[in-house]
Parts: structure tokens; C-alpha cells; sequence
């Protein structure tokens, strides 16, 4: 196992570099939005005295500065040099939302991005994995044209038009769950529903791909001619080989998952930082941004070596050696 | 396989951690949901309406409106007396009034909120707001003098506050005289002061919170009976949320009071929870000075930022109270509300639409040059004439917006004001238009093109307008269809984000930009000093020596029906002869509530709604 863990070192060693690109990038990219993330859109403005003297106070007036000394904030440095009061970690106040900070908008809803993200990705598993192994154990047959089909719709149909559908039905017809907002499980359902369809469909793609090439494998042949029983075969040797690309689909979707769906949030109005995101660079909330992208980006980064390890252990063909 | 399910049980372990970790929402009586969401709890930093009703039932002032007519009703002062010349304003407050906490509501809340509100350092969009009480502007601009030429070699940041505590004392016109009574002394009369001393901006704070003090305990104990002035203001280190930059002398304040457990309040209510973008609830407040019987006992406010699904929550009767429908779910439910033959009774007698206090309008840059440095021709008074005129308002508001609001040719509403007729402005008249750029100098030269007289043609106009809403993009291509068929002249749309929109209208860097006002007091200046050259709002860069001349007659006009005639004078005047903006209709709220489940709500197009007037008849679920 030393290759394991040397890739997990070098992977780890990159994380601040990989980071320090990113805060570069994001930075740039939101600094370049036009306008003052401290003025409101329409109304009674402040006199120009003080949206000068309130822009110099947030550093707004000189994008150097202010590089420099939010990178300080958030990378703790400021913290260790300051009177270490306050957050040692500190993403600062929303600025378009000041009774916030951006740590306290975080905490608050990433675990809401991070529950409907969980639950659409084992959804979607489910889903995905099952109607795939069908589909793949009999190609050309009706299963496998219905599964097809399925997926066909859940990767086409946008999300608003899903989402909506799922509320009509389970809102308003069958009256069982609620009509969004968020607060116990059963806010939990629809939208994870909703949100995990694309991806079941491209999981049962390549499930159904996999089980269609393994079962034409010459091993397997070699166990039917033992006299091992289909479902025996199916679940303990066709199963874990054809799933393999499933797994390295499931660190980049897990992922995509997590960070929150803009559309599937707002129609179920879940408090989740996706949608949070959205307006937050429509408002040019610098601080908010930065924040939002710097934490994903981490999580991102460690998922996906997570999914390497895990690639490795579960098949001990492939080989690590840090590249 | 088992080496599969590793990472599908990790997954599901994950996923139950944070549901167990979730702390669910209570419920409450009166559940309110709005597409927009709370952005600061903080009166003296606020300016949009939804935060005003947070504040209006968390916080009580000293005097409130009786939401049917708007007259001023006492509230924290139970009585007041003014003096012959209109100047000195005496408030006895109510000696029983508490804060949540349970110590004194004093006079000296007051003044330390407003002195809040009329210091640079809040940077409130309110600050101008008691510009007229004596001092207070030489206030505002010596505090900020001081902080542009503020040198930290030379004093301290702290000194320089010292001093204007002392300034404050001796110059501004907001006085305690003892622990009940406030004295405001003005430098003109204002006749709309009560009005504006309703106005959310001028809602007490509680000083020891919104600062953080840090107390010893018998300083706590004698804070609670005898109000914080009673006590030493704690060091400025011993202030959580304010602190003095010792590099530019401003007092920087963190925000974070604004929670459920920190917030100290005076209203009907207090702050119980807040958790962004979720859930607001609101609890009665136990101190509160009186609850009207049958107001709710706990109000929680839900975010639906997607207007479907607001709706369909409301017919299924999850929700009270749905404020700003959006367009294009409303349009349909209007119509079944005018013309019947709609099989959901609840749906259609829940749906209201009230005209507002505010106006939406498109602005005319009025500067004799482009930003681009070429000719402006709408500098030309005639020209916006012509275009007003060539504008089929009610043809946008019949088929374009499809809310029937009332077309407006003015920018103050019809029937918001007491005491005032708004004028009528320019009527609908193609003829005229066209007969208006002649007299401006625009004619047709024999191959059809419009000319002035040394040949140039009319640049087209462009258009501006913001992108956030379909709406204001429906209603500049009716514009552009209208001006071009009526005038002949083309119309390039150009559509912005807000942001980039707001850019361009701060630099004049626009022909025709969109626009839309909302009065904040009940006066007619709430409009008209738009239009004064000096105001910081006046986009236009309209500049007529003749209107401010009069807008300041009119502000030192002690008869209020002269006061009157001259505001409206001036209204029929701006809008017949200058035309620095085109109004094009009224803006009409739409909100929906069962008037068989609720009773108490204001139909006024002030829209303040104070929550602790609702009444829920519903019964509970």
C-alpha cells in the first residue's frame, strides 16, 4: 500500500496550491463584475460620500488590498497575527446581507446542499444500478427499451419541469408531502427525487454498458460452466466488474450533487447554498463568492481522492503510484 | 460486492448524520411567505419594504399609523405638544414601556438611534432623512469633514468620537429632557413630521446590543431598572460590535445583533429564529407595551423564491399571508377574479391587487451631452415631450403587463396623500408628438428621415433597461414598437443586470433607462424632491433653477393648503413642461390572503402592514 499513500501525501500537499488558484481565479472573475455589491439595486441611495467612505471600508476600492488581506482572513494567518478573537477561519460579513457572516451562511446550509446531494446520489444509485442491470442482462428485449427510455427522459427533461411535476403529484394531488420548504424527512423526498434523475440515468447507462460487456467476458462463461446460478453470477462476479465505471462516475457526481442544485432549490425552496450562490455573484457579494467557491473547491479535491483510493481498493488491478 | 457497499454505506451514514443533526421548524399561527427575502433587521441600515414589516413588529417608535387612512396613532409617546411656530416638538413617552429584556424604553434610546441614523458612519440610506431638524445637517456634513481630513498622527480616533458625542449634544436638536420626555427642535417646519417619525428608520435600537456591552453584573442589574443611560458606557474594547478604526477615526460596526439570541427589541414581538433563507419566526414579545386581542402568537416568515410553488403551497392552505405574486402567475388568476368562471373559489377571492405608493416610470437622461460626448437630444424639453406623448400607456398596462394598474402621468399615485390632488401630466397624442419634434426642430427631409436643421439625422435611442424581470423587458419593446411606429425614430433595447444597469445610470451613461420610485413618507416631496438638481437619486441629471427655486418656497410654506397647491403647482409643471421622466402606470401589488381566514389587513397603497393588527380567524389545523 505505500503507493496509496504516496499519491494520498502528494494529493494532499497540492491542496493549498490547487486552492491558492482558485481564490486567484474566483477573485479576478468576481472582481471584474461591474458594479458595488454595497449598494442596493433600486431605492433611496446613501449620498456618494458614503459609498466612498464604506467601499474604502470593505477594501473595495483597491482590489489588491483586498486580495491580500481576505486571503489572510480565510487562510487563518490574520487570526494568528491579530488579538485571536473571532473566527480563526474567518470568510467575513455577507456584504450585501450584514447580519451574516458568510461562515454562519455556510454551516447553516451546506448541510441542506449536502442532504438532498446525498440522498439524489443514493437515489440515484438505486435507481440507476438497478434499471442498468436489466436492462444490460437482456439487451434489445423490453425491459431493456423501457429502462432506456427512462433514462432517455431523465437525462432530457430540465430539472423546473421534474421538480414541478413531482410537487403537482405529491403535493397537491396526493396531498402526502409537503410543498417545499425544508424541516424533516419528508422535505427531503421530492426534491432528492428530482435532483438524483440525471443522474440515475447516466448511472444506468453505464451500468447497463458494463453488465453487456462482462457478461460476454470469457471468465464468466467459465462460471456458468461450473453450473453457479444466474443470480449468484449476476451479484457476486458480473456485478462488481461492470460497476466499475460506475464508481469513478460517482466521485465527479457526488460532487455535482453536493454543490447544490440553483433550479431544484429554488423550486422546492430548500435553503441551500446553490441558489444562495447564484445571487450572491448576481449581487456581486464578493465575500460570499469567494467563501462558497473556496469550500466546494476543498470539498471537490477531497472527494475525488477519496474516489481514487477507493477505485484502488475496491479493484487491486489498478495500480497506484501517484500519477 | 461487500467492498461495493463500503462506499454506499458511507454515503447513507453521512446523509442520516445531517438529518438527525437538522433542528426541525415550528410551526406557527400565522405563516407569511414572500419571494423576497429579509435582508437586515437592522431600522436605522434599512430601506426595502419586507424589511420595514420586520421591523414594524419587532420594534415600536414613538408614534404608528392606523393602516386604514394612515393618520398618526400614539405608540412608545402618549402624548405631544408643538410649539406656535411649528419648531419645538415635545414627546411624553409612555413610563411603562419596556424592551424585551425588560428594561426602560427611555428618551435616550431615541436620541442615540437617531443620532445612529444621522451619522455618517451607518452610511444608512436614510441618513437624510431628519435633515431638518436644527443642526442636523451641519451634523452630518462636520462628522464627515472630520473623518475625510481625519490624520491618526495628530488625535486620536477615540478623541475625535469624544468630540462628536459633544457636537451631537450641543448643536443637533433631539434632546432628552429627563428619562420620558424628547424634545425635537426643527429649523423649518416639516409638516409630515409625525409621519416620518412612523417610518421605520426612526424605530429605537437597544444601544447595550446593537453595541455588544460587555457588563459587570450589578452594571446588568441597574441597566435593567433603570435603562442603559443609567450606566458607564462599557470601554471601547468591551464592545463586541463597534469599534473605532484608529486609522480613519470611523466607528465600524459588526451587524451580528440582528439574532434571535442576541436581539433586544420594544415591538410586539421578538426575534425567536432565524436561519437564512429558511425560516424567520417571530414570537410575541412578553414586554411589549399591549398585544391587540387575537393578533398571532407566533408569525413565521418562509422564503419561496419560486412563485409556483408559493402558489400552489398557498392552495394547499400552508400558507396565511403571500405578498408579491409574481407576473406570470397572477395575470391568470386576475382575470378568473374579474371575470369568474374559475372552479376555485379560495384561489380567486384570495387574490388582491393593490395599487402601491410608488410609480414605475422611464427616466430621460436630461444632460446636454451624452456620455459619449454626442448631442443629447432629449436635452430638448420637446423632444420628451414628443415621446410622452407618442406613449399608449394604457395599451402597455392592458396588454403588456396584464394588471390593468393604473396609468399614471404623474409620479405621485392618485389617492395616497391626504390633502393632495396629484395634477394631470400629458395625455396620449400621436399628432402632437410629431407636431412637439417639429417645434423641437425634427423634421422629415423628403426621403422620409427625421432632420434637424442643419441636416443631422436623430441618433436612434437607446434603451435601457434591467434584465432581472420579464416585465421591464415586455414594456421597453412595447415602448420601442410604439415610439417607432408613432415618431418614425429607431429604438435599440439594451438590456442589463442590475448591477451593470445601475452603472451605467449612476454615469448617465444612457438615453432611456427604466426607473421606479416608492414614496417613503406622506407628503408629496417624498416624489418631488426627485427632482431637485442637488438630489443624490436624481439619475436624470435633471437641472432646473426655477423647480428647486420653488421646491424651496414650498418647503418653507407654514399653511399647508398653500404648501399643497404650490408641491402640486410644481408636480403639473415637471410633468407638462420638462418631462425629465415618462411615468408609465402605478405599480400594483398583488398579494394573496383568504379574507375568510384573515382578517386586518391594509388595502391603503402605503402597503405597511403591521402584523400585530392580523387577526386569524382560521381555525387551527
Amino acid at each position: 500500500m505505500t503507493g496509496m499513500r504516496r499519491l494520498i501525501v502528494m494529493r494532499l500537499v497540492q491542496v493549498p496550491f490547487i486552492l491558492l488558484a482558485v481564490y486567484t481565479i474566483t477573485f479576478t472573475l468576481a472582481w471584474l463584475i461591474p458594479g458595488n455589491p454595497l449598494e442596493k439595486d433600486e431605492g433611496r441611495r446613501p449620498p456618494e460620500a458614503i459609498a466612498t467612505a464604506m467601499q474604502a471600508q470593505w477594501n473595495l476600492d483597491d482590489p489588491w488590498s483586498f486580495y491580500w488581506s481576505y486571503l489572510g482572513d480565510i487562510t487563518g494567518v490574520n487570526w494568528l497575527l491579530g488579538d485571536q478573537t473571532g473566527p480563526v477561519i474567518d470568510f467575513g460579513p455577507s456584504l450585501r446581507h450584514e447580519n451574516w457572516t458568510v461562515g454562519d451562511i455556510i454551516s447553516d446550509q451546506l448541510p441542506v446542499s449536502m442532504t438532498v446531494g446525498l440522498s439524489a446520489i443514493l437515489l440515484a444509485l438505486l435507481i440507476g444500478i438497478t434499471m442498468g442491470t436489466l436492462g444490460g442482462l437482456r439487451p434489445g428485449s423490453w425491459t431493456d427499451r423501457i429502462t432506456g427510455s427512462v433514462s432517455i427522459i431523465g437525462v432530457s427533461i430540465p430539472a423546473f419541469v421534474i421538480g414541478t411535476a413531482l410537487l403537482m403529484l405529491g403535493g397537491v394531488w396526493l396531498q402526502w408531502l409537503p410543498i417545499g420548504g425544508w424541516g424533516s424527512w419528508k422535505h427531503i423526498l421530492l426534491p432528492s427525487l428530482a435532483l438524483s434523475l440525471p443522474f440515475a440515468a447516466w448511472i444506468a447507462r453505464l451500468a447497463r454498458q458494463g453488465v453487456i460487456e462482462v457478461m460476454h467476458a470469457d471468465f464468466i462463461r467459465a462460471v456458468r460452466a461450473k453450473g453457479v446460478s444466474q443470480q449468484v453470477v449476476v451479484v457476486r462476479h458480473v456485478l462488481p466488474n461492470a460497476l466499475l465505471p460506475v464508481l469513478s462516475y460517482l466521485g465527479p457526481a457526488t460532487a455535482a450533487a453536493l454543490t447544490g442544485s440553483f433550479v431544484i432549490e429554488k423550486v422546492f425552496a430548500i435553503p441551500g447554498l446553490g441558489m444562495h450562490f447564484v445571487d450572491a455573484v448576481l449581487g456581486k457579494d464578493l465575500t460570499m463568492i469567494m467563501g462558497v467557491v473556496l469550500v466546494y473547491s476543498a470539498m471537490l479535491v477531497l472527494l475525488n481522492l477519496a474516489v481514487d483510493v477507493m477505485y484502488a481498493w475496491v479493484d487491486p488491478r489498478i495500480q497506484l503510484n501517484g500519477h | 460486492m461487500l467492498r461495493f457497499l463500503i462506499p454506499i454505506v458511507v454515503l447513507l451514514a453521512a446523509l442520516i448524520t445531517l438529518v438527525l443533526l437538522d433542528r426541525g421548524s415550528d410551526d406557527a399561527e400565522f405563516v407569511i411567505a414572500s419571494e423576497n427575502e429579509v435582508f437586515t433587521l437592522d431600522p436605522q441600515r434599512m430601506s426595502w419594504l419586507t424589511d420595514m414589516r420586520m421591523a414594524y413588529a419587532l420594534f415600536e417608535g414613538l408614534v404608528r399609523w392606523n393602516t386604514d387612512d394612515f393618520s398618526i396613532e400614539p405608540a412608545v409617546a402618549t402624548s405631544w405638544t408643538t410649539s406656535p411656530d411649528g419648531l419645538t416638538w415635545r414627546f411624553e413617552l409612555d413610563e411603562s414601556a419596556r424592551w424585551s429584556d425588560g428594561s426602560p424604553v427611555t428618551a435616550h434610546d431615541f436620541v442615540w438611534s437617531w443620532k445612529r441614523l444621522l451619522s455618517p458612519d451607518t452610511a444608512a440610506d436614510y441618513s437624510g432623512l431628519l435633515f431638518d431638524v436644527l443642526g442636523a445637517r451641519e451634523f452630518w456634513d462636520w462628522r464627515n469633514d472630520a473623518l475625510a481630513s481625519f490624520d491618526p498622527s495628530n488625535r486620536s480616533a477615540e478623541s475625535l468620537m469624544d468630540q462628536t458625542d459633544s457636537v451631537f449634544a450641543e448643536t443637533v436638536g433631539i434632546r432628552a429632557i429627563g428619562d420620558h420626555t424628547l424634545e425635537v427642535e426643527l429649523a423649518q417646519p416639516v409638516p409630515y413630521l409625525l409621519d416620518l417619525l412612523a417610518f421605520a428608520p426612526l424605530l429605537p435600537v437597544h444601544r447595550p446590543t446593537v453595541e455588544g456591552w460587555i457588563l459587570h453584573i450589578e452594571d446588568q442589574e441597574v441597566l435593567r431598572q433603570n435603562g442603559w443611560d443609567a450606566v458607564d458606557p462599557p470601554a471601547w474594547e468591551d464592545r463586541q460590535f463597534a469599534s473605532i478604526s484608529p486609522e480613519t477615526g470611523r466607528l465600524t460596526s459588526k451587524h451580528s445583533w440582528a439574532r434571535p439570541e442576541l436581539m433586544i427589541s420594544n415591538g410586539p414581538y421578538i426575534l425567536d429564529e432565524w436561519r437564512y433563507r429558511r425560516d424567520l419566526r417571530l414570537a410575541q414579545n412578553p414586554n411589549a407595551r399591549s398585544h391587540r386581542p387575537g393578533s398571532p402568537r407566533s408569525i413565521l416568515i418562509r422564503s419561496y423564491p419560486d412563485p409556483n410553488t408559493a402558489l400552489l403551497a398557498f392552495d394547499r392552505g400552508d400558507l396565511d399571508w403571500l405578498t408579491g405574486v409574481s407576473a406570470d402567475v397572477r395575470r391568470d388568476l386576475l382575470d378568473a377574479a374579474d371575470e369568474g368562471g374559475r372552479d376555485d373559489e379560495r384561489l380567486v377571492r384570495s387574490i388582491h391587487a393593490v395599487p402601491a405608493y410608488g410609480t414605475d416610470f422611464f427616466s430621460f437622461n436630461c444632460r446636454p451631452e451624452l456620455s459619449s460626448g454626442a448631442n443629447n437630444p432629449f436635452h430638448n424639453p420637446l423632444v420628451r415631450r414628443a415621446f410622452a406623448l407618442a406613449t399608449d400607456k394604457q395599451a402597455i398596462v392592458d396588454h403588456v403587463t396584464g394588471l390593468r394598474e393604473p396609468i399614471a402621468s404623474v409620479l405621485t399615485p392618485q389617492d395616497a396623500i391626504v390633502g393632495y390632488e396629484p395634477p394631470d401630466g400629458l395625455g396620449f397624442d400621436p399628432v402632437m408628438a410629431v407636431a412637439e419634434l417639429a417645434s423641437a426642430g425634427w423634421t422629415r427631409n423628403t426621403s422620409g428621415e427625421l432632420i434637424d436643421e442643419s441636416g443631422r439625422p436623430f441618433p436612434p435611442v437607446e434603451l435601457l433597461y434591467t434584465t432581472s424581470s420579464a416585465r421591464h423587458r415586455r414594456i421597453a419593446a412595447a415602448l420601442r414598437s410604439q415610439w417607432q411606429q408613432l415618431l418614425g425614430i429607431d429604438v435599440h433595447l439594451v438590456g442589463k443586470d442590475s448591477k451593470a444597469f445601475s452603472v451605467d445610470l449612476r454615469a448617465g451613461n444612457f438615453m432611456i433607462a427604466r426607473g421606479r420610485w416608492y414614496g417613503d413618507w406622506g407628503d408629496p416631496t417624498t416624489f418631488l424632491e426627485l427632482f431637485r438638481s442637488t438630489d443624490g437619486n436624481n439619475d436624470r441629471g435633471f437641472n432646473n433653477p426655477d423647480i428647486d427655486a420653488r421646491l424651496d418656497t414650498a418647503k418653507h410654506e407654514s399653511d399647508t393648503a398653500t404648501r399643497m397647491r404650490q408641491l402640486r403647482s410644481i408636480e403639473h409643471d415637471i410633468f407638462n413642461l420638462h418631462m425629465p421622466l415618462l411615468p408609465i402606470c402605478q405599480i400594483v401589488e398583488v398579494t394573496m390572503h383568504d379574507p375568510a381566514d384573515t382578517s386586518g389587513m391594509t388595502s391603503h397603497p402605503r402597503l405597511i402592514q403591521y402584523l400585530g393588527d392580523v387577526t386569524c380567524l382560521r381555525e387551527e389545523p
